[in-house]
C-alpha cells in the first residue's frame, strides 16, 4: 500500500519553494555591490584583477583553461564580457556585459568566472623602489 | 524474447532522450544563466522511472549523458553527470510516495536536485562559491520547467500504460 | 569551424609561451639583495653576464674591499692612482651630478658618514666641532682626474655608495640587451632598472614604498619602460637617540642628516646612475630646490613624498604614476 500525499500538498510545497527562491533571488540581486575591479578566475585560481574604471581603451584577453576551451574576454571602461568562446553552450557570451557585482559571468565548460569586486585594485607589481 | 524487447525499448528511449537533448542544446538561451535549461530530456527519465523501474532508467540516463556530452562537447559532462545522478537518486526516493497521477511532482523535484547537483559540481570545479547566487533563479525556472516535463511524462504514461507496448 | 580556431589559439599560446620564458636569479652583492629577472630565449645568458658584471663592479667600486680601485684612491695619501673605465665614468658622473644639485650630492662625504657610524652600525652623534673639522675634508671639486689617473688629496675619502647600484643597473641593462634580452627587470636592493617593457608589451609596474609604512606598504606605483627608478629616503637607514631620528643621508653643507621636508625622493630616468645620484641630491635639497633642479633638466622625472603627506609628481609622470586610494597621501602634479 503506497502512502500518498495529495496534489494540493505538492502544489503548496513546490509553490513555497518557488516563492522562497524568488525572495532569495530578490534579496541577493537587489544588493548591488559597488566596485570596479573585475576579478578573473580560471579553474578556481585568480588569474587577473583589472580595474575597469581605469581602462581607457577596450582590449581583449584570451584565457584557455584545463578544459582546452578558449574564452576571449573583452575589457572596456566600466564593463567586461566574454566576447567569444568555443564552448558548446555559449551562455557566457549571451550573458553579455557586466558592470556590477550582482552575478558573475561564468563559462562553466571552461571553469572561467569573471566577477566584479570592490576594493582598490591591487595591481600586479613587478618591483619596488624604496 | 522479453529481454530483447526490453533492450530495444531502452535503446529507443535512450535515442529519444538523446535527440531531445541535442535538439534542446540548439535553442539559444533566453535568459543567460549558466546551467539554466528546459531539461526536456527529463520527460524520458521520469517516464522510464515509473514505466520500467530504476535499473533500466539508470542505464538510459547514463547512456544519454555520456552520448550527449559526445555530441555537445565533453566539457559539460561532469556537470551533467552530477546533476543527473542527484536527480536520479531523488526520484528513486520520491517515486515511493508518488502516484502515477503525480509525475509532475517527480519532474519538479528531479529538476531541483538536478540543479543542486550541477551547482555543487560547478562550485567544486570552478571553485567559486559565489555561483550559489544563481541557485534561486535556477530553482524557480527548474521547478516550473520540471513540473511541465513531469506532466509530459505523466501524459505519456497514461497513454502508453505501464506495460511495454 | 570552431575547432580549428581553438587549435590555432592553442598553438599561438604555446608559441608565445615559449618566447616568454622567465629566468630569475637572486644574488647578494653591494651589501644588498638583488633579484634579476629576464624573459625570452636569451634570458639565461643575459643574466649570467649581468651577474658577472655586478660582481666585477663590486670588486672595483667597493669602499671596504682592500683590492678595489676606490680603496686604492682612498688610501693613496695624495698620490696619483690609475683607474679603469668604470671608476672614471663614475667620477665624471659624480662631478656633473654634484654641480647639477648645487653640491647636495658629494662623493667625498665618506669621512662624515663614517663619523656618524653609518658604515659600521656603531652609531654616534659627532659634535659640531668634529663635523666642522670633517667638512674641511669634503669637497668633490678637489678630486683631480687626468685621463685614467685620479688624484685625491690626502685625508679625503670618496665612496660611490650613492651611485654604484644605479650604475650597476645601467651596465647590466646594456649587457642584457647585448645578449638579445628585450624584457627584464632588475631589483638592486630598492633600485629598479627595467629593460624594455613586460613580455606582453605593457609597462613594468614598480611600487614606490610608503616611507612611513612597513616595507611592503607602498603609496602608489610607477609605470616604467626601459628606465630606472631609484628612491632615497630617511627611513631606509637610521638610528634614534633621545627621540630624534638620524638618518644616513647627510647634507654636505652641515655634515648632519638632511632635514629638508622630504620623507623620500624617487627619481625616474633613462640613466640609472643619474637616478641614483639625483635621488640622494634631491632628497638633500628639499622639495622646492628639487623641483627647480627638475625644471632645469630634461633627463628625469621625480616623485617627492613630503613630511606633510603630499606626493608631488613631476608632469612627465602624470599618466604613469597611480596613487593608492587608501595610501593616506594627497597627490599633486607639478607642472613645468
Amino acid at each position: 500500500m503506497k502512502k500518498t500525499l495529495s496534489n494540493r500538498f505538492w502544489l503548496i510545497l513546490l509553490g513555497v519553494i518557488v516563492a522562497g527562491s524568488a525572495l532569495a533571488a530578490w534579496l541577493l540581486l537587489s544588493r548591488v555591490p559597488t566596485g570596479s575591479i573585475a576579478a578573473i578566475y580560471l579553474d578556481g585560481e585568480l588569474v587577473e584583477r583589472i580595474d575597469l574604471a581605469a581602462v581607457t581603451e577596450s582590449y581583449t584577453r584570451t584565457y584557455t583553461g584545463k578544459s582546452g576551451i578558449t574564452d576571449v574576454v573583452e575589457v572596456a571602461r566600466g564593463k567586461i564580457r566574454v566576447k567569444e568562446a568555443d564552448c558548446p553552450d555559449q551562455v557566457c557570451v549571451h550573458q553579455g556585459w557586466i558592470e556590477t557585482g550582482v552575478v558573475p559571468v561564468v563559462c562553466l565548460p571552461n571553469a572561467l568566472v569573471i566577477q566584479i569586486e570592490d576594493g582598490s585594485a591591487e595591481p600586479e607589481i613587478d618591483g619596488a623602489v624604496g | 524474447m522479453k529481454q530483447t524487447k526490453r533492450l530495444t525499448l531502452c535503446a529507443l528511449l535512450t535515442a529519444i532522450a538523446l535527440t531531445i537533448f541535442v535538439a534542446e542544446a540548439q535553442i539559444p538561451p533566453v535568459v543567460p544563466v549558466p546551467g539554466m535549461k528546459l531539461g526536456l530530456a527529463n520527460i524520458v527519465t521520469v517516464y522510464a522511472m515509473f514505466a520500467l523501474g530504476p535499473g533500466d532508467t539508470l542505464m538510459i540516463l547514463l547512456c544519454r549523458i555520456f552520448l550527449g556530452s559526445l555530441f555537445a562537447g565533453g566539457s559539460t559532462f561532469l556537470y551533467s553527470l552530477a546533476g543527473g545522478l542527484l536527480c536520479y537518486l531523488s526520484m528513486l526516493l520520491f517515486r515511493k510516495i508518488l502516484t502515477e497521477k503525480q509525475l509532475w511532482v517527480c519532474g519538479a523535484i528531479g529538476a531541483i536536485f538536478h540543479n543542486l547537483g550541477q551547482m555543487g559540481a560547478a562550485i567544486l570545479i570552478a571553485r567559486t562559491p559565489q555561483l550559489v547566487l544563481y541557485l534561486p533563479v535556477l530553482l524557480i525556472t527548474g521547478v516550473i520547467a520540471g513540473a511541465f516535463t513531469g506532466l509530459g511524462a505523466q501524459l505519456l504514461l497514461a497513454r502508453l500504460g505501464r506495460r511495454i507496448p | 569551424m570552431k575547432r580549428p580556431l581553438a587549435l590555432s589559439l592553442a598553438v599561438l599560446l604555446l608559441l608565445s609561451g615559449c618566447s616568454s620564458t622567465e629566468e630569475s636569479t637572486t644574488i647578494f652583492a653591494m651589501d644588498t639583495v638583488m633579484t634579476l629577472t629576464a624573459y625570452g630565449s636569451h634570458a639565461r645568458e643575459g643574466l649570467s653576464a649581468a651577474e658577472a658584471e655586478i660582481n666585477r663592479l663590486e670588486k672595483t667600486l667597493s669602499v671596504t674591499r682592500e683590492d678595489s680601485e676606490v680603496w686604492a684612491i682612498d688610501h693613496s695619501a695624495g698620490a696619483p692612482v690609475t683607474v679603469g673605465t668604470d671608476t672614471a665614468a663614475l667620477l665624471n658622473a659624480a662631478a656633473a651630478l654634484g654641480d647639477r644639485t648645487g653640491g647636495a650630492l658629494d662623493v667625498t662625504l665618506y669621512p662624515v658618514v663614517k663619523a656618524w657610524g653609518f658604515t659600521t652600525g656603531d652609531y654616534r652623534i659627532p659634535d659640531a666641532e668634529e663635523l666642522a673639522d670633517l667638512l674641511t675634508r669634503v669637497d668633490d671639486h678637489a678630486v683631480h682626474m687626468d685621463g685614467d689617473t685620479v688624484t685625491l688629496p690626502a685625508g679625503m675619502e670618496l665612496d660611490f655608495g650613492a651611485l654604484a647600484k644605479g650604475y650597476a643597473g645601467e651596465q647590466c641593462a646594456s649587457l642584457l640587451k647585448e645578449a638579445g634580452v628585450t624584457s627584464a627587470i632588475l631589483n638592486l636592493g630598492g633600485n629598479v632598472q627595467t629593460v624594455g617593457a613586460k613580455p606582453d608589451g605593457s609597462p613594468w609596474r614598480v611600487a614606490v614604498q610608503d616611507p612611513e609604512g612597513e616595507s611592503e606598504d607602498y603609496v602608489g606605483w610607477l609605470e616604467l619602460t626601459d628606465e630606472a627608478a631609484v628612491t632615497s629616503g630617511g627611513y631606509q637607514r637610521y638610528f634614534e637617540e633621545n627621540g630624534v631620528r638620524y638618518w644616513h643621508i647627510i647634507d654636505p653643507d652641515t655634515g648632519a642628516p638632511a632635514r629638508s621636508g622630504l620623507l623620500s625622493a624617487t627619481i625616474v630616468g633613462k640613466s640609472g646612475t643619474a637616478c641614483d645620484g639625483l635621488s640622494t641630491g634631491l632628497f638633500v635639497l628639499g622639495p622646492e630646490k628639487a623641483l627647480d633642479c627638475w625644471r632645469q633638466s630634461d633627463d628625469f622625472e621625480a616623485v617627492l613624498i613630503g613630511e606633510d603627506h603630499t606626493v608631488q609628481i613631476t608632469a612627465g609622470l602624470a599618466d604613469r604614476f597611480t596613487l593608492r586610494e587608501d595610501s593616506g597621501y594627497t597627490l599633486r602634479i607639478v607642472e613645468e
